[in-house]
């Protein structure tokens, strides 16, 4: 069975499942779990993440019919897995169950001695990663789901605009509009953050 | 003018490194087998209907008989003979106009 999986093409293992072989699909999983595991973790919290990676495959096998053989499948469930992610953000803002962690006075100083020091001095890895996360955390907690989702495409994964509209399914356009208002509002939370730190 | 301070470039780094740190770790094998065992329960799925094909498949399976009709409906029209039919619309037209001119205009002698 390993063999077999690793010999066939991913065009091959779809037309499998969609000529009724259902466990063909773990062909499918197996190969691509990794891959949409790292994008899951990368936007949602840790403690969702099985359960959107369950989504997001599942939602893979339900929408295989629609699959064109020619197009890439890697990207093709990519996008799936990134526009889970989103349905995620989007439920979670409606039932307003987003994390909103406090920031303290230590974040501020780290931004500060951040901004002061250059990019090839390096920081300390761990400290620099935890506040970093925390900052993180909560600016993008007060952002809509939307902004949320084209700010770590666009910003913090510097994906081009192109690449997050077809991940997303949106046009280029609306990605561009939508990643500058995020931007803006983004650099104003930062900011505040900023000031809270020079008061300090 | 202010800089901006999402745009420096040694915040953006420690962000992108947090953000590229989240990725990795891992996760129980036990989603893998949960997923499976959804997809069984949905079961084999249905190919694709959407308009274009389910259209596509059926002007095909219709082709040959809109052929035969064409070829029908031209035999038949070229061995109609039309003079009688045009006699009959002329004096149909004349019956209908006379009546109406000369109400209208007064023209009768």
């Amino acid at each position: 069975m390993q063999k077999d999986s690793l010999s066939l093409s991913d065009a091959e293992i779809v037309r499998q499942v969609l000529d009724g072989d259902v466990n063909a699909f773990e062909f499918i999983l197996t190969r691509y779990k990794v891959q949409v595991l790292k994008i899951v973790k990368k936007h949602v919290p840790s403690e969702a993440a099985e359960e959107t990676i369950q989504e997001a495959f599942v939602r893979a096998y339900e929408s295989l019919p629609t699959f064109k053989g020619t197009g890439d499948f890697s990207q093709w469930l990519s996008s799936i897995a990134v526009r889970t992610c989103y349905d995620y953000w989007r439920k979670a803002y409606r039932s307003r169950e987003v994390p909103l962690s406090a920031l303290t006075e230590r974040h501020a100083q780290w931004m500060e001695q951040v901004i002061s020091q250059g990019p090839e001095e390096p920081l300390d890895e761990l400290d620099s990663q935890m506040e970093a996360k925390e900052i993180l955390n909560w600016a993008l907690g007060k952002l809509s789901a939307k902004n949320r989702m084209v700010l770590e495409l666009v910003y913090l994964e510097g994906l081009s605009m192109q690449k997050t509209a077809e991940l997303l399914g949106w046009s280029k356009a609306n990605v561009k509009v939508r990643s500058f208002r995020a931007r803006m509002k983004l650099e104003k939370l930062l900011r505040i953050v900023k000031e809270q730190g020079r008061r300090a | 003018m202010r800089s901006k301070v999402s745009e420096n470039e040694s915040l953006k780094k420690a962000f992108r490194e947090a953000c590229s740190a989240k990725g990795r770790g891992e996760t129980g094998k036990e989603w893998q087998s949960q997923v499976m065992r959804r997809i069984r329960q949905i079961g084999p799925l249905r190919p694709a209907t959407g308009f274009w094909p389910a259209f596509e498949s059926m002007v095909w399976r219709l082709a040959p008989v809109s052929c035969l009709l064409v070829i029908a409906l031209t035999l038949l029209l070229m061995n109609i003979d039309f003079a009688d039919s045009n006699d009959y619309l002329g004096t149909v037209t004349v019956d209908f106009e006379q009546p109406t001119l000369v109400e209208l205009f007064g023209l009768e002698g």
